[in-house]
């Protein structure tokens, strides 16, 4: 691909498809693999609660922790799980950025003579750690269960139809949005040459910015019919992939419930 | 026996005034082959849509086996397969996207899975069953969308040119198997050469959208004013022996030209 708009739409569409290779994971051998997927979705859910309920960076720590552990026992690459669950931290630290210096505290340096506090600081590192904890919790939920085994477990534990329905078509056209992109990046590079110039280029970009929506709404509608010719109108009911409940299922769970205590009890505790 | 569509006045709209299909009445029989022909832009897709009760039509409607016009109630003995295989996988994993009708359409897991284990070694799709389908060839994604119809086995089947862009080898294959079937076939396509092998009656789409023919085969396949005023040309074995044989007997496949050719020796 050629020019910085093509190598953009690679990148974000390549990293969406590195979601569906996930699949490879799922289909491996390894601890989360192995759970029932209810119990999987509730456990990580449980884990998920208790990250939000933390107010103090041990506790976070302590869940980043357990996350890095149920990484590793489920073959899941430690480097693939950083890279998933970077990007919304990142931006979130980005956001709370501001907190460092506008926090009353005692003063760690000096920035442009503005003051960043030691309370400051502390907010914008533990919030940034909890929202990483939670990003990772997620990206290893679904690294390690089949999408339609979490739509499937989700209807078992009779999570509202409404719901997971828009979830799940909401994942479908994710993918099928940046699969358009896509293509429409490559017909257009197909006839370029990288001697275009950035101002071709941003011309070519507000071109294919229309004919993309218009694009993207036709796809939409023609996958709608083809879910539709199948059942599509009525409530996602993939089948679901249960296992048959162990001891390891039930130490995960006792591990989740006892997660969301201990937090909870550390954050109400005088 | 009532038919299994029937559709009366159908009439189809899209919003930019172009009308697709214009006052269609068709009637398929139950164990019907019809081969729906027609130039690029004849409507047949729209038509395939509206007979399959993906598109609402502007005017008209459709009765289903005779008992109502709600396509919704009767989806699990409707097969429509669409133009293109990118519309139609749309899962994480092949084996998912052909399991996607029979679970939506609430059929017994392992009855599934048996069909989708059966299917794939019919359409060559086993060693494809867990890969995502972005990464299947063309042929092999048209080979994915055909079994994703067929794993639900219904009574009758809609296909918009189900051979795409698959090998000879697999459209054999895809021919048999929604041929060697009992139930109704519907099949679209603008290239003639193997409705002989595929269908019994020919219903040809004029380029405004309305019907122009609807007949036995050979009828409509060896009448080529018919055909060249509609943008469409005759299977090759009828070109190739036209003028040297009568109409009546002008080989419609190579089989039978084979046979024409072996009785003229």
């Amino acid at each position: 691909m050629t020019g910085a708009l093509a190598r953009t739409v690679e990148s974000i569409s390549g990293a969406l498809r590195a979601v569906f290779a996930a699949e490879q994971v799922a289909a491996e051998d390894g601890f989360l693999q192995g759970r029932d997927p209810r119990v999987t979705l509730l456990s990580l859910g449980g884990f998920a609660l208790a990250v939000m309920l933390a107010r103090t960076p041990a506790v976070s720590l302590g869940l980043g922790v357990v996350t890095v552990a149920l990484a590793l026992l489920s073959s899941v690459p430690l480097r693939e799980l950083l890279a998933r669950s970077a990007v919304v931290p990142a931006a979130a630290a980005v956001v709370v950025l501001p907190q460092a210096v506008l926090l009353p505290g005692d003063a760690l340096a000096s920035v442009l003579g503005v003051a960043v506090t030691d309370a400051g600081v502390a907010y914008v590192v533990r919030f940034t750690l909890r929202v990483w904890v939670g990003v990772a919790l997620l990206s290893l939920l679904t690294v390690t269960t089949p999408f339609s085994a979490l739509v499937a477990a989700m209807r078992e534990l009779r999570v509202p139809v409404a719901l997971v329905w828009v979830l799940a078509v909401t994942y479908r056209y994710l993918f099928l949005f940046f699969d358009e992109l896509q293509r429409l990046v490559l017909a257009r590079d197909s006839r370029t040459t990288d001697s275009a110039g950035a101002r071709s280029e941003w011309r070519d970009a507000k071109r294919l910015a229309g004919t993309f929506l218009l694009r993207t709404l036709d796809r939409g509608e023609r996958v709608g019919r083809g879910m539709r010719a199948r059942g599509g109108a009525r409530p996602p009911s993939p089948y679901g992939r249960p296992r048959a409940v162990d001891g390891y299922d039930y130490a995960l769970s006792a591990c989740a419930v006892a997660a969301v205590v201990g937090a909870g009890v550390v954050r109400w505790l005088p | 026996m009532a038919p299994v569509i029937e559709a009366r006045g159908l009439t189809h709209e899209y919003p930019d005034g172009t009308t697709a299909i214009r006052d269609v009445d068709l009637t398929v029989d139950r164990g019907e082959r019809v081969a729906v022909v027609g130039a690029n832009g004849s409507g047949k897709s729209t038509l395939q849509l509206a007979l399959g009760g993906l598109v609402e039509p502007t005017a008209g409607a459709v009765t289903y086996f005779g008992e109502t016009s709600d396509a919704e109630a009767v989806r699990d003995r409707l097969g429509v397969l669409l133009q293109d295989p990118d519309d139609y996988l749309f899962n994480t994993t092949v084996r998912e996207d052909i399991e996607y009708g029979p679970a939506q359409l609430g059929q017994p897991r392992e009855t599934a899975r048996r069909r989708v284990d059966a299917l794939a070694a019919e359409l060559g799709l086993e060693d494809l069953l867990d890969r995502p389908p972005f990464r299947l060839s063309g042929g092999e994604k048209q080979r994915a969308a055909v079994a994703s119809v067929l794993a639900f086995d219904p009574e009758v089947l809609l296909l918009d040119e189900p051979f795409g862009a698959v090998d000879a080898r697999y459209r054999e294959r895809i021919r048999e198997s929604v041929t060697d079937r009992d139930g109704t076939l519907l099949w679209f396509t603008p290239s003639l050469d193997a409705v002989p092998e595929v269908a019994e009656r020919v219903v040809l789409v004029s380029r405004n959208g309305s019907i122009a023919a609807d007949g036995p085969v050979r009828e409509i396949l060896t009448d080529r004013t018919l055909l060249r005023d509609h943008g469409l040309r005759p299977p090759a074995t009828v070109r190739l022996f036209e003028g040297l044989v009568e109409r009546e007997k002008l080989p419609l496949t190579v089989e039978a030209a084979r046979r024409y050719l072996r009785r003229d020796e």
